[in-house]
C-alpha cells in the first residue's frame, strides 16, 4: 500500500476509505475516498474533501484495499464461507460498519460496532450476527489495526474553522428576490 | 444499442432481477451484480461529470484576485474550492466502478475526454462570475436534482452532497447579480452583458434535445436518469427566467414567451451547431482550458512525487 508509478511515469497515490462522524454520539460514516501517500495524509485530504463545512467531530481514515465489503446480494448469494475461516490466522479485531436504508443519503455504510474474528468472512458472519437489526443491504468490514483517526486532542483545530465560515451556507443567504435583498448585501 | 457494441449479452434472469430491483427503488451497490452497459454508462457519465467539476474551476478561479471586496473573494475561494471537492466525489464514485482515476486523468489531459461545454467560454467581466453561479450553477442544480435521485448509490450519494453545497454557488451569484441588476447603470450595463452572453451556453449545458439524445431511454430504464434533457431544460426556464425579467434584466431570445395552456415558459431556438462545435473541442476557449489543466498537473509533479517519497521512507523506517 504505497504510491506507485503507472504507465504514463506519473505517481498515483493509493487510496483511502473515509469515515466522518458529525456529532459525539452518531457514528462514523462512510463518506467516500482520497488519494494520499499515508494515513497522516489521507487524513489531511479527507478534511478538505469532506469537511469543509460544519459538521464533525472526527474522522477516520483506512486503506481502501484494507476494507472487505459484501452486499446483500452478494451474502444471499452464498459468497460468503459463514462461520468457517478459510485460513487459520489468529483472531483480529474488525470495525464493522452497515448500511440499512435505500433512502436518498450523502453517506453509505455506518459504523455499527467491533467484532473479533479469524479473516474478514468470519468477521461479516460475526457482524451479521452481533448487529442482526435493521437486516443490513451492504457490510464493510476493516481491521481495527488498518484505521487511523483524527487526533482527539486537536479536533477543535481540525474542525471549529469550519463554522465560522458562513459565507459558505446557503442560510446564509435567506430568501433572494429582485427589490428584497437584505440589509448589508449592497457591496 | 449499447449493449450490442459491447459484444455482451446478459444473463436474462439476472438483468430481469437487476430491473426488479430498479423497480423497487432499491440502490445499486459496488459489488451488486449489474448489466455492463449499466457500468459502462455510469462511468462514462460520473467521469465527465468529474471532469467538469475540475474543468469549472478555471473560468471562475481566474477571478479570484481580482474580487472586487474582500467578502467577495471569500465567498469565491470557496466556491472554487468546492469543485474541487465536488471532482473529487465524483472521481470517487466512478472508481467505485473498478477504473482508475489516473487513467480518468489522463483521458481529460489528452483531451480524449468530455467535460460540460459551457466551460469553454471565456469570463469576460466580474459579472460573469454571478452570472455562472445564478445561471449555469443553477442548471447544473437542477440536472443533479435529477441525478441524485439514480439508482446507482455512489453516483447519488455524491449527487445529494453536492446539491446540498451547490445551493450556496447558486444563491452567491443571484445576490450578485440582483445586486448589479438593482445598481448603477454601468453595473446594470455589466450585468446584463453578462446574461446575453451566458443565456445560451447555460441551456445548451443541458445536453441535446432529447430527440438526439440517444442514450436517454435506457439510462432512463434503469433510472440513471430519471428526467430527459428537454425536461430538466424547462424547468430550469420555468425558475430563472421570471427571476431575471423581475430583475428588470432582458433574456435574449426574441422567441422567449409563456405557453397559455401549459403556463410553461417556452425558449426560441437553440443553435446546436454552436453546441456540437464547443463538445468537439472547437469552442471560444477549449485549448487554453485543457492547456492550464495540463501546465496545474505539470506543475504538481513534483509534489507527488516528494509527498511518495517521504511516505516510503517513513514506511521503510517503521518496521
Amino acid at each position: 500500500m504505497t504510491a506507485h508509478s503507472d504507465a504514463r511515469g506519473d505517481t498515483q497515490w493509493p487510496r483511502w476509505e473515509v469515515f466522518k462522524q458529525d456529532t459525539e454520539g452518531s457514528p462514523h460514516r462512510a463518506v467516500g475516498s482520497v488519494h494520499a501517500a499515508d494515513a497522516e495524509h489521507a487524513l489531511l485530504m479527507a478534511r478538505s474533501v469532506y469537511a469543509r463545512r460544519p459538521a464533525a467531530v472526527s474522522l477516520w481514515v483506512a486503506p481502501s484495499e484494507s476494507v472487505y465489503a459484501r452486499t446483500a446480494e452478494q451474502l444471499q448469494e452464498g459468497t460468503v464461507v459463514a462461520d468457517a475461516p478459510a485460513t487459520t490466522e489468529p483472531a483480529r479485531r474488525y470495525l464493522a460498519f452497515r448500511k440499512t436504508s435505500h433512502r436518498r443519503a450523502m453517506t453509505f455504510v455506518d459504523f455499527a460496532g467491533e467484532v473479533s474474528a479469524a479473516g474478514p468472512d468470519a468477521a461479516v458472519a460475526a457482524a451479521r450476527r452481533a448487529f442482526p437489526e435493521p437486516p443490513a443491504l451492504a457490510w464493510w468490514v476493516v481491521p481495527a489495526a488498518a484505521v487511523t483517526a483524527s487526533p482527539e486532542a486537536e479536533a477543535e483545530a481540525w474542525f471549529e474553522p469550519a463554522k465560522g465560515k458562513t459565507y459558505k451556507q446557503q442560510a446564509e443567504y435567506g430568501t433572494l428576490a429582485a427589490g428584497r435583498r437584505r440589509k448589508g448585501q449592497t457591496r | 444499442m449499447a449493449a450490442e457494441r459491447a459484444g455482451v449479452v446478459e444473463d436474462p434472469a439476472r438483468l430481469e432481477a437487476f430491473e426488479a430491483r430498479i423497480e423497487r427503488g432499491e440502490k445499486i451497490e459496488p459489488g451488486d451484480w449489474m448489466p455492463e452497459a449499466y457500468r459502462r454508462q455510469l462511468v462514462r457519465i460520473i467521469s465527465q461529470h468529474a471532469h467538469s467539476e475540475i474543468v469549472g474551476m478555471l473560468p471562475e478561479g481566474a477571478w479570484i484576485t481580482r474580487a472586487p471586496s474582500l467578502r467577495r473573494k471569500l465567498i469565491l475561494i470557496a466556491k472554487v474550492q468546492d469543485e474541487a471537492g465536488h471532482g473529487q466525489y465524483l472521481y470517487h464514485a466512478a472508481e467505485t466502478l473498478g477504473v482508475d482515476r489516473g487513467e480518468l486523468i489522463a483521458a481529460l489531459l489528452e483531451g480524449r475526454a468530455k467535460y460540460s461545454s459551457v466551460f469553454n467560454y471565456p469570463t469576460l467581466t466580474w459579472a460573469d462570475v454571478g452570472m455562472i453561479g445564478w445561471l449555469v450553477d443553477g442548471a447544473a442544480i437542477r440536472n443533479q436534482l435529477m441525478l441524485a435521485q439514480c439508482s446507482y448509490g455512489p453516483y447519488s450519494r455524491a449527487m445529494v452532497r453536492i446539491c446540498a453545497e451547490e445551493t450556496f454557488h447558486h444563491k452567491q451569484g443571484k445576490e450578485m447579480v440582483l445586486t448589479y441588476a438593482a445598481g448603477t447603470p454601468s453595473q446594470r450595463a455589466m450585468a446584463q452583458d453578462a446574461l446575453e452572453r451566458w443565456w445560451w451556453p447555460s441551456l445548451m449545458m443541458l445536453g441535446p434535445h432529447d430527440s438526439d439524445s440517444p442514450n436517454t431511454p435506457q439510462l432512463a430504464r434503469w433510472r440513471v436518469k430519471t428526467k430527459t434533457n428537454d425536461e430538466v431544460r424547462q424547468e430550469f426556464v420555468d425558475e430563472h427566467v421570471p427571476e431575471l425579467l423581475d430583475a428588470g434584466l432582458s433574456v435574449p431570445d426574441s422567441d422567449l414567451h409563456v405557453d397559455r395552456a401549459s403556463g410553461h415558459w417556452v425558449h426560441g431556438a437553440i443553435d446546436w451547431d454552436e453546441f456540437w462545435a464547443v463538445v468537439r473541442g472547437n469552442g471560444p476557449v477549449n485549448a487554453e482550458r485543457l492547456a492550464a489543466r495540463r501546465k496545474a498537473h505539470e506543475d504538481g509533479r513534483w509534489v507527488r512525487e516528494a509527498l511518495a517519497a517521504y511516505a516510503a521512507r517513513a514506511a521503510a523506517a517503521t518496521p
